[in-house]
C-alpha cells in the first residue's frame, strides 16, 4: 500500500530530567521553530507522570495501561467503550483530558482538536487467560502476555474507528503504561495550549511540527508522535525504502493504518525490543546500520554481531535522511528514556546537549537555539543556573565512536530520580563535577583592585590585556568576584563611549575565550556575561549621536544613516527569523543606510545574517550574539562576521570573499560551493563541510569535521592563490585547554573525488589512514606549506588564543617541528585516476 | 581583414545562405537530416519560420514530428475554422500567482531554458537574451554561471541555482527576476531517497544492490537540501537575497512527480517546471534521458490533476518542458495541464543547429552554437541569432492564435487543462 501521507520534515525536541518538568518548557522551543513545520501537524509525548496530576495513586500509575483515546466523532464514545474496553479492561480510572472550552480561541488552529478520553487499564484475568490459552502463549511472561493483548486490542479498535472505511472516527493516541501523548492539527505548542498542560509534569517530553506536503485534509491521527506500545517516537525525514520496510513488516504480520514513515519507524522499534527484545544497541544498529570504515573500526566480537544484525534487517532499516527521537518507558527496568538515533549519513538536524546544576537536564532537538529556548525559560523560572547547556555535540550517524545515537535515562539513584547520559555503546557522558552559578540574591559590590585597574591601569585600553590580567582570577576565584567584575564593566559602559566600547569587547572576550575557569562550571559563567552583555546592549539609548545607538523590532522605522563610525546595536528578539521583515533584510538596510559596524543581539536562530548584502561589501563589519540560525555569513563578498557562539547548519553557503569567525561549532553542510573567503571556526564541523568549494577558501577548523569534508573540493593550486583546510583536531579541556580529540577525523569520505586545493591536518600521531581518503592521498608535509598556514594559524591564534607554539606544535610538553605535526591531503590527478 | 576573417565571413555567409535557401526544397529534403522527433521537415520548417517570422507557406509539416508517440500521436478535435478574430486572442500568462504583489506576465507562453555557457557560445547566449527581451520574456543562464556581457540584459535573465552552485553569486541572484532552482536528474526534493553517492559504495550498499530498490542510484540534489523544510529554508534564503524574484524549481519528472511538485508548492516556489526527458542537445546519455524521468506528455497532467486535488493549482505555475519542438507542442502541453512551455532546441534549430547530436564532439558545433572555439562562435552574430529566434516565437504566436480561434477561445489560459480538445491517434 502507498503512503498515504508525505512527510516534509520538521521540528523537533525532546527532554529528559530528573524532576519533572511541566509541558510550558517545551512551548518557547517550539514557537521558535514553527519555521521547520506547517500548522498541519503537532504533538507531545510525556512520560514517568506524577500522580496526583493524573488524579491516581502511585500503584496505579504504576501498574496501569494508559490508554487515550481520541474521538473525532463524539458520539461513538459510548459504543467504543462497550465493544473495546469495558469488555476486556477493569478501568481503575477514567477522564476526559482537559482542554480549552473553544479551539478557536487559540490563533491559527482550524479544525477542532480531538477530545481524548484517558482510561487507566487493567486486563480482566478470564479475558487474558482465554487469550492465552487461544494463541497458545503459555511460554511468555505474564506481562508480555498482557503487553500483547492491550497492543492487538489498540489496533482492532483503529481498525474499525480510524482506517477501516476511511470513517476515522476514533483513534488510540497512546496506550503504554506512564506515558501519555497529544496531537492535533495545528503547531506542537497549540497542543501545550490547547490541552492546557503548560503545568502538566513528566520527566520525559518530546515535542513535534510536523510538514506534511500531500493530503488536503488532515487528521491528528497523522501527526507524531507515533506510538508503538511503552514508546512514542517523533521523527523527521523521510524513507526512500518505506515500501520494503512495510513489505518487511508485513513478513511479520505487523499492518500499519496510518500509513506514515513515523508508524512504520515506531512499529519498527517495538518489534525489534518488545518482540525481538533486542538491547538498545543492537536495535540501534539495525535501524542505522555501522558501514565502511567505522565498520572496520569495530572490535572483531561486534563485528561479527553486526553483520548478523545488518544481514537479518537490511531490509527493515530505514534508507535516506531521518532523526529519530523516542520517549519510552523501560517498564522492566523502571526507568523512563530520551533517545535520539540518526541516520547514517546525517542527512537531518540534530544537536544534543546536557546540563547538570540543581537539576539535570538532557535535551535533543533540530537545532541549539530550541535547546536554549527550554534552558532559557527554565533559568527565568530560576529553576538552573542558566541558559547554556554544560555540553553540546553531533552525534555522528552509523559510527564506531558513537554510534550515531545517545540517550538520556531517568532512573531510581540514591534519593529520588538520577539523569544519566550514553551513547549507543552504552559509554556513560560524565560531566566534571564543578560548581554552577548558585541562585544570586547575595548583592554584588564593587572591588577596589578591579576598579582601579580597569580604570586607571595600563589594561583600560586594551581587553586582551585585562583578560590576561583576570585570569588567574577567573580560574581562582568565584562567582561572586566574576559578578564584580561584570558589575564594574557594566558601570563602565554607561560612563562614556570609549570605556563603553572597552567593556563591550572584554566582555565579549570573555565569553568568547577557552580558559580555566577552576571549579567554576563555563555554562554558568556564560550566563553571567550573557546578562551582562544584554545588560550593556539594553541600556544603549536609541537614535543618538554616541559611538554606539541602538535599534529595536518596534523602532526599526527609526533606521537612518550613521554618523561617522557609529556601531548600530540591534536588538534582534521581535523580528521574525526570515521572510521581508526579517533580521537578515534589516541588516541589509542598515548596510544600505551606509552603516559599517552592525551588532545584532537576542538572536534566536535568525536565519540568512550576512545574506542579501550583495557584492563587494568590505568595510562592512557584523557582530552577533545570542543563538544565530542557519545560513549565517552566506554569499557574502567583502564584509567581516564575528559569531558570539556556535553557528547552526548551512553556514557560508557560496561564500565569495571575506572574513568569517566563529567563536564555536559550525553545523551541516559549512560552506556548501563557496568560493573563497578566510574563515575560522573554534569548535567542530557537522557532516558535508566544504562540499563543492571552488576558488580560495582558506579555512581553519580548531576541531573537527563528523564527515565528507570538501568532497568534491575543487579549489585550485594552494600555493597559488588556491584553497585549503586546516584541521587541528582540538577540543577544549573543561580545565581550559587546548587538547587532542581522540581522532582527528574520525569518519570516512576525507576529500573524496577533490580535484583542487589541499587539506592540512594536525596528527601527530598518524591517525588518519589512507583507507579515509577517496581520491585524494597523503603527501609529505612541507616546509613551503607550513609557510602557507602559518600567517593563518597565527590570526587564528589571535582570534581564539590558540598558540601556535604551545597548543599547536607542542606534543606531550615538546615542541616539534611542523612536519611532525601536520599532514598534507591532496587530490590525485585526473590523469594519475585513468 | 585578414585571412581569417576572411574564411570566417564567408563561411557564416554560406550557413546563413544555407539556411535561407534550403527550406524552399529545390533540392528536395536533405538526407541525413534529422531524426523521426526531429524530422528533417520539421527542422526546415523552423529554419523558415526564423527567416520569415510566418508559418511555412510551401507546405512543409510545422506541426509535429514523426515519431509514433509522445506529442506526435496527440492530435486536435475537429480544429474548424476560426470563431475568435485572431487579434482579440490573448496569449499572456503570469508567472506568479501568489498573492505577494510580485506580478511578472510574459505576452506568450513560451521562455528560454537553460543553456549553459561553456556548453553553447556566448554568441548564441547574448542571441537568446537578446531576443528574450525583444519578445518580453526570458531565457535561463543554464548552471554554468552568468557572462558579464549578458547583464545588460538582465531583466530578461533567469539566473539558474544548481546543485553545484557554479557562478551563483549574490549578485547574479540579485539581477535574476526569476531564481531557477536545478534538482538534478531524478532527485526528488524534499522526498527522500537521496543516498549519498559514498554510500553506494558502502558495504550496506553492496547489499542492497541485489534488492529492489531502484532509489539507491539517484543522484543527490542540494547538500544543504533533503526535505521540504529545508527546501522551504532554500528558497527563503533565496528571497534574503533578492525578495522581488520569482522562484522557479526544475526537476525532472520522476514517477512521484506529484509529490515533487507539491513539495515545491509548500516551500514557497512561484513555479513548478517539469522537464522531460527529450530535451536536451543530445549529449545526455540515453539511458539518462529514457529511463530516469517519465515523458513530459505522462507527467503534466499527472501534476496538474494533483495540485488540482490539492487545491492548490491556481497558486502555482507549471511550466514543462523536454521535447517541445513546435506550436502546436506548446498548445498540446497547456491542454494537458501546464500554463505555459520552456523552450531551448528549437531557439538552436532556429539559429542553424541540424539536431546532428555532435555537440561535445572536437572543436564542438560546426554551426557556432555549443562551441566555444572562437571562430565557430561567430557564425552566430547575436543580431542575427536575435531576428531568427524572435521570428520563430512570432510564428508560433501565429499558429497558437490559430488554434485557439478554432476553438472559440479568447486567451490561452482559458486552454489550460482542456484534455477533451485533444484526440489520441493510433
Ligand atoms: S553540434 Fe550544433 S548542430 Fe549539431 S546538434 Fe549540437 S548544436 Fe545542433
Amino acid at each position: 500500500m502507498g503512503k498515504q501521507e508525505a512527510e516534509g520534515g520538521c521540528g523537533v525536541v525532546g527532554l529528559a530530567c530528573n524532576v519533572p518538568l511541566e509541558g510550558k518548557y517545551l512551548l518557547q522551543s517550539l514557537v521558535q521553530m514553527r519555521n521547520r513545520g506547517n500548522g498541519k501537524g503537532g504533538g507531545i509525548a510525556a512520560v514517568g507522570l506524577v500522580p496526583e496530576q493524573l488524579g491516581v495513586s502511585e500503584k496505579i500509575l504504576e501498574q496501569d495501561y494508559i490508554l487515550q483515546v481520541a474521538y473525532l466523532d463524539k458520539s461513538v464514545r459510548k459504543q467504543l467503550e462497550d465493544e473495546h474496553i469495558r469488555p476486556f479492561f477493569v478501568v481503575d480510572y477514567e477522564a476526559r483530558v482537559d482542554a480549552v472550552d473553544d479551539y478557536r480561541t487559540i490563533p491559527g488552529l482550524e479544525v477542532e482538536p480531538p477530545e481524548v478520553y484517558r482510561y487507566f487499564v487493567r486486563i480482566k484475568g478470564d479475558v487474558l487467560e482465554e487469550f492465552v490459552r487461544k494463541n497458545n502463549l503459555e511460554r511468555l511472561k505474564e506481562s508480555e502476555v498482557e503487553d500483547e493483548f492491550l497492543y492487538q486490542n489498540s489496533y482492532r479498535l483503529n481498525q474499525q474507528y480510524y482506517s477501516s472505511l476511511g470513517k476515522k472516527k476514533a483513534f488510540v493516541v497512546s496506550h503504554g503504561k506512564n506515558m501519555v501523548v497529544l496531537k492535533l492539527v495545528g503547531y506542537g505548542d497549540d497542543v501545550v495550549k490547547y490541552y492546557r498542560i503548560e503545568d502538566f509534569k513528566a520527566h520525559v517530553w518530546i515535542g513535534h511540527h510536523r510538514y506534511p506536503t500531500k493530503g488536503r485534509v488532515w487528521h491528528p491521527g497523522g501527526a507524531h508522535p507515533f506510538v508503538g506500545l511503552h514508546e512514542a517516537l517523533v521523527h523527521n525525514g523521510d524513507f526512500a525504502n518505506y515500501h520494503s520496510i512495510m513489505e518487511y513488516l508485513a513478513q511479520r504480520n505487523i499492518h500499519p493504518l496510518f500509513l506514515t514513515d513515523t508508524e512504520v519507524s515506531v512499529l519498527l522499534f517495538d518489534l525489534l525490543s518488545r518482540v525481538y527484545k533486542y538491547p538498545l544497541e543492537y536495535l540501534i544498529e539495525a535501524l542505522a546500520p555501522t558501514t565502511e570504515r567505522d565498520f572496520e573500526m569495530l572490535p572483531a566480537e561486534k563485528k561479527r554481531i553486526y553483520r548478523l544484525i545488518q544481514s537479518t534487517h537490511i531490509h527493515g532499516s530505514p534508507d535516506g535522511p531521518w532523526f529519530f527521537i523516542v520517549a519510552r518507558n523501560d517498564v522492566e527496568k523502571n526507568a523512563w528514556q530520551l533517545l535520539g538515533i540518526t541516520d547514517t549519513s546525517m542527512l537531518r538536524p540534530q544537536v544534543f546537549a546536557v546540563q547538570e546544576g540543581p537539576i539535570k537536564i538532557g535535551i535533543i532537538a533540530s537545532e541549539r537555539q530550541a535547546i536554549n529556548a527550554v534552558l532559557g525559560k527554565l533559568q527565568e523560572d530560576q529553576r538552573i543556573p542558566g541558559r547554556f547547556a554544560d555540553s553540546y555535540w553531533n552525534a555522528r550517524g552509523g559510527s564506531f565512536t558513537d554510534g550515531g545515537a545517545f540517550l538520556f535515562t531517568v532512573k531510581d539513584g540514591g534519593d529520588g530520580k538520577v539523569l544519566e547520559c550514553a551513547d549507543k555503546f552504552g559509554k556513560v557522558i560524565d560531566l566534571p563535577k564543578q560548581d554552577w552559578l548558585p541562585n544570586s540574591g547575595s548583592s554584588v559590590s564593587l572591588n577596589a583592585s578591579i576598579a582601579i585597574q580597569l580604570q586607571k591601569g595600563p589594561k583600560a585600553q586594551d581587553p586582551l590585556g585585562f583578560y590576561d590580567y583576570v585570569r588567574p582570577a577567573l580560574r581562582d576565584a568565584g562567582f561572586q568576584y566574576v559578578g564584580e567584575i561584570l558589575e564594574e564593566l557594566k558601570r563602565l559602559a554607561m560612563k562614556g563611549q570609549e570605556s563603553g566600547q572597552f567593556a563591550i569587547k572584554t566582555l565579549s572576550v570573555l565569553y568568547d575565550r577557552i580558559y580555566d575557569t577552576g571549579n567554576k562550571k563555563r555554562s554558568s559563567l556564560l550566563q553571567l556575561y550573557r546578562e551582562a552583555l544584554n545588560d550593556v546592549f539594553s541600556s544603549i539609548s536609541m537614535s543618538n549621536s554616541d559611538l554606539y545607538t541602538r535599534l529595536d523590532w518596534k523602532n526599526r522605522s527609526r533606521l537612518v544613516h550613521p554618523l561617522g563610525s557609529q556601531v548600530l546595536v540591534v536588538d534582534a528578539l521581535e523580528f521574525p527569523a526570515e521572510g521581508d521583515e526579517s533580521a537578515a533584510r534589516f541588516v541589509v538596510d542598515a548596510h544600505t543606510q551606509g552603516w559599517k559596524n552592525i551588532l545584532l543581539y537576542n538572536l534566536r536562530g535568525h536565519r540568512f545574517i550576512g545574506s542579501g548584502l550583495g557584492p563587494r561589501t568590505n568595510g562592512l563589519k557584523i557582530d552577533c550574539y545570542g543563538d544565530v540560525g542557519d545560513y549565517v555569513a552566506s554569499g557574502i563578498d567583502g564584509c567581516e562576521i564575528t559569531v558570539h557562539g556556535a553557528a547552526q547548519d548551512q553556514a557560508a553557503q557560496i561564500l565569495k570573499y571575506g572574513k568569517l569567525v566563529v567563536h564555536g561549532d559550525v553545523g551541516q553542510a559549512f560552506m556548501y560551493a563557496a568560493k573563497g573567503g578566510d574563515v575560522y571556526v573554534l569548535g567542530n564541523a557537522a557532516g558535508r563541510p566544504l562540499i563543492n568549494a571552488v576558488g580560495r577558501p582558506r579555512v581553519v577548523i580548531n576541531g573537527t569535521c563528523l564527515d565528507y569534508l570538501a568532497e568534491s573540493f575543487m579549489a585550485g593550486d594552494p600555493y597559488n592563490g588556491g584553497g585549503f583546510v586546516v584541521v587541528n583536531g582540538l577540543k577544549p579541556s573543561f580545565d581550559g585547554r587546548y587538547v587532542e580529540q581522540e581522532y582527528p577525523y574520525p569518519g570516512s569520505n576525507l576529500f573524496s573525488l577533490a580535484s583542487g586545493g589541499a587539506i592540512f591536518i594536525r596528527d601527530p600521531y598518524r591517525k588518519v589512514s589512507s583507507e579515509q581518503l577517496n581520491g585524494g592521498r597523503l603527501a609529505d608535509f612541507t616546509m613551503k606549506d607550513w609557510e602557507l598556514i602559518l600567517p593563518f594559524l597565527q590570526e587564528n591564534e589571535k582570534l581564539f588564543g590558540i598558540s601556535v607554539k604551545t597548543d599547536l606544535l607542542t606534543v606531550q610538553e615538546t615542541q616539534l617541528d611542523p612536519r611532525q605535526v601536520y599532514r598534507k591531503i591532496e587530490p590525485i590527478t585526473l590523469q594519475e585516476l585513468a | 581583414m585578414g585571412n581569417l576573417e576572411l574564411i570566417v565571413e564567408k563561411h557564416s555567409e554560406r550557413i546563413h545562405h544555407g539556411l535561407e535557401v534550403l527550406p524552399n526544397l529545390r533540392h528536395g529534403l536533405p538526407e541525413g537530416l534529422g531524426n523521426k522527433r526531429w524530422t528533417a521537415e520539421l527542422i526546415l520548417a523552423t529554419y523558415e519560420m526564423a527567416l520569415t517570422g510566418d508559418l511555412p507557406k510551401n507546405g512543409l509539416e510545422y506541426k509535429t514530428g514523426n515519431s509514433g508517440g509522445g506529442f506526435d500521436v496527440l492530435g486536435w478535435k475537429n480544429n474548424g475554422s476560426a470563431k475568435v478574430e485572431s487579434d482579440k486572442i490573448d496569449l499572456s500568462i503570469e508567472l506568479n500567482k501568489r498573492d505577494d504583489g510580485k506580478k511578472i506576465t510574459i505576452p506568450l507562453p513560451i521562455y528560454g531554458g537553460g543553456m549553459s555557457f561553456g556548453s553553447i557560445s556566448l554568441n548564441f547566449m547574448l542571441a537568446r537574451a537578446r531576443a528574450a527581451k525583444r519578445l518580453n520574456t526570458f531565457m535561463s543562464t543554464g548552471e554554468g554561471g552568468y557572462p558579464d556581457d549578458i547583464v545588460p540584459y538582465r531583466d530578461h535573465v533567469i539566473t539558474q541555482v544548481a546543485t553545484g552552485m557554479f557562478g551563483v553569486r549574490e549578485e547574479t541572484i540579485q539581477y535574476a527576476p526569476i531564481v531557477e532552482f536545478k534538482y538534478a536528474q531524478g532527485a526528488k526534493p524534499g522526498l527522500g531517497g537521496h543516498l549519498l553517492a559514498d554510500k553506494v559504495t558502502s558495504e550496506v550498499a553492496k547489499m542492497r544492490e541485489s534488492s529492489m530498490f531502484t532509489s539507491l542510484y539517484s543522484p543527490f540534489p542540494f547538500h544543504s537540501v533533503y526535505s521540504v523544510e529545508d527546501h522551504k529554508k532554500h528558497v527563503d534564503w533565496i528571497k534574503t537575497v533578492n525578495p522581488r524574484a520569482l522562484v522557479s524549481v526544475k526537476v525532472s519528472t520522476p514517477t512521484d512527480v506529484d509529490m515533487v511538485a507539491i513539495g515545491s508548492y509548500h516551500a514557497g516556489a512561484n513555479i513548478i517546471h517539469i522537464d522531460g526527458g527529450y530535451g536536451g542537445t543530445g549529449a545526455a546519455p540515453e539511458i539518462a534521458k529514457k529511463n530516469i524521468a517519465m515523458p513530459v506528455e505522462y507527467a503534466i497532467p499527472k501534476v496538474h490533476d494533483y495540485l488540482m486535488s490539492e487545491g492548490v493549482r491556481d497558486e502555482i505555475v507549471l511550466i514543462a518542458s523536454g521535447g517541445i519542438r513546435t506550436a502546436d507542442d506548446i498548445a498540446k502541453a497547456i491542454a494537458l495541464g501546464a500554463d505555459g512551455c520552456v523552450v531551448a532546441t528549437a531557439e538552436a534549430i532556429a539559429v542553424g543547429c541540424t539536431h546532428c547530436g555532435n555537440c561535445e564532439r572536437g572543436r564542438g558545433c560546426q554551426v557556432g552554437i555549443t562551441t566555444t572555439d572562437p571562430e565557430l562562435s561567430r557564425f552566430i552574430e547575436p543580431e542575427w541569432g536575435e531576428t531568427r529566434i524572435v521570428n520563430l516565437f512570432t510564428a508560433w504566436s501565429k499558429r497558437l492564435r490559430s488554434i485557439l480561434a478554432g476553438f472559440g477561445l479568447e486567451n490561452v489560459r482559458d486552454l489550460r487543462g482542456r484534455r477533451d480538445l485533444l484526440v489520441r491517434y493510433k
